[in-house]
């Protein structure tokens, strides 16, 4: 044994059963009692950011698509909305209104998700299971309308690329109908299951004071009764025409982040189905310049997980000049730091889980490198690119 | 001839052989259902087979740091435990293989033997993770032991006996589910806990601590503690039947009631949200320990008055 | 609320620039910044977004760092430049906590130094890294990057 007084440091990644994607905490605990806690990121760094400056506005749409598997569609929304902001063109009502609704199923979607991996995580693999087979009801249904099950690639610059038809509509309403009966029965769940109560009430408190210092986002801080939502606060798309109902608990505990996330879905439900009867007629997409005119813009959007903040800078040429992205997984990382510390161990995963956390979101580098004959080469984007013709001719 | 009895009931049957294979099939029975209930497919009927047969072919790592003799050592002693406790109980509707007077608190012991092992072999390695679950795993033991000892004495009050034979004859003529509730649900709930079901699962966590006190173990080890898991499901399953559901008296009831029992176990497993470890003992000692202990009381008192 | 922010920012203000209607950007000194953020925090005045630092290139020589401050609709922006060959800004991290991250990010990616920062550890790039390459400067390229696993 080493130095007596040394911590003993119970490393939760890289590779972790509780962590669905790597991320590097550590803590220390004394006992069952964590007495600190440390992150380290970057292991699905991909080096978006820079990529996106070194191609055009509309590869690097598809690019910045790809900072996250689960809620790909608010990114796309908030570089489109960014950079038709800085050409000066606005996208159609009718394409506005389909981004809304993409966006909604997107988030009904994530949250359905973010419940099955919670429960997982709190050793109820019951309500994992259900919920995800739920999940597969709006998974088809996003694919029916985009032919895509994740990364939807709906948006296009100044419009969207899918229309709705009736008998989409159709589908649509009746998977809601299965959904929202479903979603009472959750509701219901995490309002009263005794022993499932037992692991989320009263555990990582968040007051109101410490959300609003820390500058949480989403539905975290909404869990702690700060009422901070972009659809809201800065509407945009068609939510400038459709007002949202801010979902709020006061409690700041796992509970309430779980009942805020659930009470969203029936909002959504509500929301969706506004948007197909007041689905405007019209055209898709305006004609966007190649070249964007030079300018800086910020770009908010409400994504599942909380407030998407995107900054873009152009020089004027077909290529960005900078691209920012802040996801809302990294503001609420840092109240996961914070919260942990005093907590028992059992209860770190459900902390982390309770803030719907995102590594890919924050980690943005193409390192590509091929390994295949025992000597490691770096490939630049044209060679790349000239190898996959070639593999796939 | 007397040796090759012994032998064919030590190696054969009713222990050795047809109990392990008898705890693969309640292994699979246990995982079926609770995929059923979470609406999944669940393994098919060889998969435990399959799985152990995998195992046993794996090479044993044997990780830096660790006393190598006990890392060994420990699967075996662990498997032996539940092994030998099989010869006491009636298992598949017979009698005990072997019977004398106190083999029920023998029976128990041997029973912890597979919790200790787990623990100890988790205290064997420098796995943080291992070390964590090891102390979960004696945290939970201390908590359920007496609760759950406390529940199978209830029965053997009545029956006047420390016997298996005897308290399972008594038994059989007394549904004591009937007169001792509450000793019935900390025996079964105690034994949910020594099997480190869900929810009494904090010990081998995976979403905080990977495998828990197992972690390091692979191949024939982990094969080993695998069976003697499944072996001490039965006997438990065994047990608890032939002491509060009216004995096992022929195989074809020792079959219904062990699978009914295992049913309501695999409900439970999959309705209930794991508790934190702090939260097991909590359980245990402030509503199981006292419970068992007052129906325990209360049937002392029924005894005095009734003689 | 963009009045009552340029109102608590007068003092330090430069030059300030409303780009959009929501959005208010201001020209500080580096060394005005703690002041600056500290009042933006005692009033009470929305959170922090983000920090985003842009290279303008070598031939500009500066690096210019934006403090996003968000508050309902409103976006205030503080500007800040730097000499790109001896960027150094003062950490906001005693006003802001969870600024940390985000200089952390601009320490590796960008080669500012952030003084008193409390945490100096890399966030997303591998501990490999070599020292004084940054992957966000414009004239960063992918050759000076190490090569993934080369040492394993």
């Amino acid at each position: 044994m080493t130095a007596e007084r040394e911590p003993f440091r119970i490393p939760i990644g890289p590779q972790h059963p509780s962590l669905k994607e790597p991320g590097h905490f550590e803590f220390s605990v004394d006992g069952e009692i964590v007495t600190q806690a440390s992150l380290r990121l970057g292991y699905v760094h991909r080096g978006i950011e820079k990529g996106a400056e070194q191609r055009s506005w509309v590869q690097a749409l598809y690019l910045l698509e790809r900072v996250c598997g689960i809620c790909s569609h608010v990114h796309a929304t908030a570089y489109c909305l960014g950079v038709e902001k800085l050409a000066g063109v606005e996208a159609p009502p009718r394409a506005q209104a389909i981004r809304s609704l993409v966006a909604e199923l997107e988030r009904i979607h994530s949250h359905l998700l973010w419940l099955g991996v919670a429960a997982h995580e709190a050793g109820f693999d019951m309500l994992f299971m259900h919920s995800w087979r739920d999940r597969e009801t709006v998974m088809n249904l996003l694919e029916g309308i985009t032919g895509n099950r994740v990364n939807y690639s709906a948006n296009l610059l100044g419009g969207v690329k899918c229309d709705i038809d009736q008998r989409l509509a159709d589908a649509i309403r009746a998977g809601l109908d299965y959904l929202e009966e479903r979603t009472q029965h959750y509701l219901d769940v995490v309002l009263n299951d005794a022993l499932f109560l037992r692991r989320t009430r009263g555990i990582g408190v968040m007051s109101r004071e410490d959300a609003e210092r820390l500058g949480v986002v989403g539905p975290t801080a909404r869990a702690s009764g700060v009422a901070r939502d972009v659809r809201v606060d800065a509407p945009y798309a068609a939510y400038r025409t459709l007002p949202v109902q801010i979902v709020t608990e006061m409690a700041g505990d796992l509970q309430a982040r779980f009942i805020v996330r659930v009470r969203e879905l029936f909002e959504t439900y509500r929301l969706i189905r506004t948007l197909l009867d007041t689905l405007p007629e019209g055209e898709l997409t305006v004609r966007i310049p190649r070249r964007i005119p030079p300018g800086e813009a910020i770009s908010r959007v409400e994504a599942p997980r909380g407030e998407l903040f995107y900054y873009l800078k152009s020089n004027g040429s077909d290529q960005p000049e900078r691209i920012k992205i802040r996801t809302p997984t990294l503001p609420n990382f840092a109240s996961v730091l914070v919260l942990t510390v005093g907590r028992q161990l059992a209860d770190v995963p459900m902390i982390l889980a309770g803030i719907d956390p995102c590594f890919s979101c924050n980690d943005r580098m193409v390192a590509i490198h091929d390994t295949g004959e025992g000597r490691d080469r770096r490939w630049t984007w044209e060679q790349l690119r000239q190898h996959g013709i070639e593999v796939y001719r | 001839m007397s040796t090759l009895n012994a032998l064919i009931t030590l190696v054969v049957f009713p222990g050795g052989l047809a109990i392990l294979l008898t705890g693969m099939i309640y292994e699979w029975v246990d995982r079926k259902l609770v995929a059923r209930l979470q609406n999944r497919m669940g393994p098919r009927w060889y998969q435990p087979l399959a799985d152990t047969v995998k195992l046993l072919a794996k090479e044993e790592v044997l990780p830096n740091g660790v006393h190598a003799q006990m890392f060994y050592a420990l699967p075996v002693i662990a498997l032996a435990g539940a092994l030998t406790a099989t010869l006491y109980v009636p298992v598949f509707g017979l009698r005990p293989a072997y019977s004398f007077n106190g083999d029920l608190i023998v029976t128990v012991y041997l029973l912890s033997v597979l919790t200790l092992c787990m623990g100890l072999a988790g205290a064997n390695t420098l796995n943080r993770y291992a070390l964590i679950g090891a102390t979960r795993t004696l945290t939970q033991l201390f908590s359920y032991e007496a609760p759950f000892l406390l529940a199978l004495l209830g029965p053997a009050l009545v029956a006047g006996s420390w016997q298996i034979g005897e308290i399972a004859d008594y038994a059989e003529r007394h549904w004591l589910i009937l007169t001792q509730p509450v000793g019935f649900l900390v025996a079964i709930i105690g034994l949910m806990g020594k099997l480190e079901l869900p929810p009494f699962d904090a010990p081998e966590a995976e979403t905080e601590i990977v495998a828990g006190a197992l972690t390091e173990y692979s191949g024939r080890g982990l094969a080993l503690f695998r069976l003697g898991k499944g072996v001490e499901l039965v006997i438990g399953l065994t047990l608890v039947a032939a002491f509060y559901l009216g004995g096992v008296a022929n195989p074809l009831l020792f079959f219904a009631k062990t699978l009914l029992l295992l049913a309501g176990m695999a409900a439970m497993q999959t309705l209930l949200t794991r508790l934190r470890i702090d939260q097991t003992v909590g359980l245990w000692w402030r509503y199981g320990a006292l419970l068992v202990l007052a129906q325990y009381l209360a049937v002392i008192v029924w005894q005095g008055v009734m003689a | 609320m963009l009045k009552a922010a340029a109102r608590l920012l007068q003092r330090w203000t430069q030059a300030t620039v409303t780009p959009e209607p929501e959005r208010l950007d201001v020209t500080l000194d580096a060394a005005d910044l703690v002041p600056a953020v500290a009042a933006l925090q005692e009033a009470r005045w929305g959170y922090l977004a983000a920090i985003t630092g842009v290279d303008l290139g070598p031939e500009a020589g500066e690096i210019e760092l934006l403090y996003h401050f968000c508050a309902g609709a409103a976006v205030v922006t503080l500007r800040v430049r730097t000499p790109r060959n001896q960027a150094f800004v003062p950490s906001i991290c005693d006003s802001v906590p969870s600024a940390s991250f985000y200089e952390r990010e601009l320490m590796e990616m960008l080669g500012v130094t952030v003084a008193n920062t409390p945490n100096t550890d890399r966030l997303f790039l591998p501990d490999d890294w070599p020292q004084e390459v940054y992957p966000l400067r414009k004239d960063f390229r992918l050759e000076d990057a190490p090569l993934p696993g080369s040492d394993t």
